[in-house]
């Protein structure tokens, strides 16, 4: 995936940047990431200038090493906030270099990426094929136990009831399921 | 006089050119992964151990009659005769723990686990039956299926380690020799068709590998969009082509070119009957050329079923199950050299 920035190096983490008073979240080269890094600590409001002392200008070399220092910190901060699953702990870079993934919940975890990248690959984004039904019985239920858990939490508790009803007539064996015996 | 008498015989065999045998053998391979467990590059050695047990207990209950052992269960010569015989790649023979194969008793279906995949489920089959191929691993992915709960989504289908599997999960592949082509010049015109097609063409060993003796492994590059069903007559009808431009050049080349084709054939005789010291893959091309000759029956005594016979067994691993000792590479090249002169030493050139 390309840099959302420049559009042309590799992005390799992701930065949270103001645009008209909206947050975004952009995927960035690292250049375009400490670009950002520097452009926002030079619009933070200064302090009042100082008199400049008369040995400030031999110091100026230590200045560029504790700047690099502080940008290399800065740098480690932004890539904190890289993409990780939360299933099995592998960050988006990891995924990137290795070309493998960590687990089936990655999928998930870097969706938009692999969306873009399946896309180019296979020229689709939908299966055609084989349904196992153990596994899409189970993919049906995951399905279910999240809405039913998204619902209690909003306190839709006449929706959380139908989900709930729903989960066990999953959970009956085939011959019980359904209103008429 | 000579070539008046080659002429006269090879014309004849232009008009009864088989294409049996261009087409090698084929394989439909199913990448499955278990929901829950980390995909084999990132898990840790206990985790791989896990997922051995519940293929294995599966395989147990579904495949009595299936051999089902764990990698570092075999000899280090065992493993490279599974390797040759293209039942396991060289990537499951580095994983350590958790790596596991698990076979038939008559060689039409493989399972490797923990390699790429949790499990990679292979059909085999003779000559271009694709079908055949993808039944039989089908049956058993759909037998196994009841007692594993698979990592699938009904938007993207199988989830696989690596993207470019994702789907359907399925690989179908045929192996074809080109020899034909190659010596008309018109191998990379028809491999750029093929990459065209979307389909992937590589080596006699899997990704990444040279098409050593021109024999080529072709195999579909999408697995998800369409059904299996789709993929396996695509990649099917497009390697029967394959066969026939590959037998239409045979053609050419014994009506235009008799006298390259004839010291082709016996240049190659001539080093197998003679060689001190063979590489494998020197040893290679000569028996491709042997099983062009042979296909076109210009060899007295070699038939193309002995040829893919001695192409499996001069390999390291199987030539040193048979010699019974643990040779070094040069040994392996003597060892093999007079192997192969044994083999050809009453095969003669009928022209």
């Amino acid at each position: 995936m390309k840099c959302e920035l420049c559009h042309k190096a590799e992005a390799e983490t992701v930065i949270r940047k103001k645009d008209a008073g909206e947050e975004q979240e952009l995927y960035v080269c690292r250049a375009c990431a400490h670009e950002t890094a520097r452009g926002e600590a030079a619009a933070a409001p200064k302090p009042a200038a100082a008199p400049v002392p008369s040995d400030a200008l031999s110091a100026l070399p230590l200045m560029g090493m504790i700047l690099d220092a502080a940008f290399e910190i800065v740098g480690r901060a932004v890539n904190l906030s890289e993409l990780t699953c939360p299933a099995c702990g592998i960050t988006r870079s990891e995924y990137r270099k290795s070309s493998r993934l960590g687990c089936p919940a990655c999928y998930e975890a870097f969706a938009k990426e692999l969306d873009t990248a399946v896309l180019e690959m296979h020229r689709s984004l939908q299966h055609v094929g084989k349904t196992p039904e153990k596994a899409r019985a189970m993919w049906q239920r995951q399905q279910l136990e999240n809405a039913l858990s998204d619902a209690v939490k909003g306190q839709r508790y006449e929706e959380a009831i139908a989900l709930r009803d729903q989960i066990r007539r999953l959970s009956q064996p085939e011959g019980q399921q359904g209103g008429l015996a | 006089m000579i070539l008046n008498l080659e002429a006269g015989m090879l014309s004849k065999r232009a008009r009864d050119v088989p294409a049996d045998g261009i087409a090698m053998s084929c394989r439909v391979r199913l990448a499955r992964n278990l929901a829950g467990e980390r995909f084999p590059d990132w898990a840790t050695e206990r985790d791989r151990e896990r997922v051995y047990v519940k293929v294995r207990d599966a395989l147990h209950a579904e495949a009595p009659d299936f051999l089902v052992e764990p990698v570092a269960a075999y000899e280090e010569q065992e493993r490279e005769v599974l390797c040759e015989a293209h039942l396991i790649s060289k990537d499951l023979l580095e994983r350590a723990a958790g790596g596991g194969v698990a076979y038939a008793a008559d060689g039409s279906v493989c399972v490797m686990i923990n390699e790429e995949d949790h499990m990679r489920i292979q059909g085999f089959a003779n000559g271009l039956d694709m079908q055949a191929a993808w039944q039989a691993a089908d049956a058993l992915d759909t037998r196994l299926e009841g007692h594993l709960d698979y990592a699938w989504t009904p938007r993207l289908g199988y989830l696989t380690a690596c993207p470019s599997n994702v789907g359907t999960g399925l690989r179908a592949s045929a192996m074809v020799h080109l020899l034909g082509l190659r010596l008309q010049g018109e191998t990379e015109a028809v491999v750029r068709g093929l990459e065209r097609m979307r389909l992937l063409v590589r080596g006699i060993g899997g990704e990444g590998s040279e098409a050593a003796g021109q024999i080529y492994q072709i195999s579909n590059m999408d697995s998800l969009g369409l059904d299996e069903q789709a993929i396996v007559q695509r990649v099917s009808r497009i390697c029967a082509e394959v066969v026939r431009q590959e037998r239409n050049a045979r053609i050419r080349l014994i009506q235009e070119s008799p006298l390259v084709l004839v010291d082709c054939l016996a240049r190659s005789l001539s080093v197998l009957q003679n060689a001190r010291l063979l590489a494998t893959s020197e040893a290679l091309e000569f028996l491709s050329a042997m099983r062009l000759g042979a296909s076109l029956g210009l060899f007295t005594r070699m038939k193309v079923p002995e040829v893919d016979k001695l192409i499996l067994t001069m390999q390291p691993g199987h030539l040193q199950k048979v010699s019974g000792m643990t040779l070094n590479p040069e040994e392996r090249d003597e060892m093999r050299a007079e192997y192969l002169s044994r083999k050809m030493t009453n095969v003669k050139l009928k022209c």
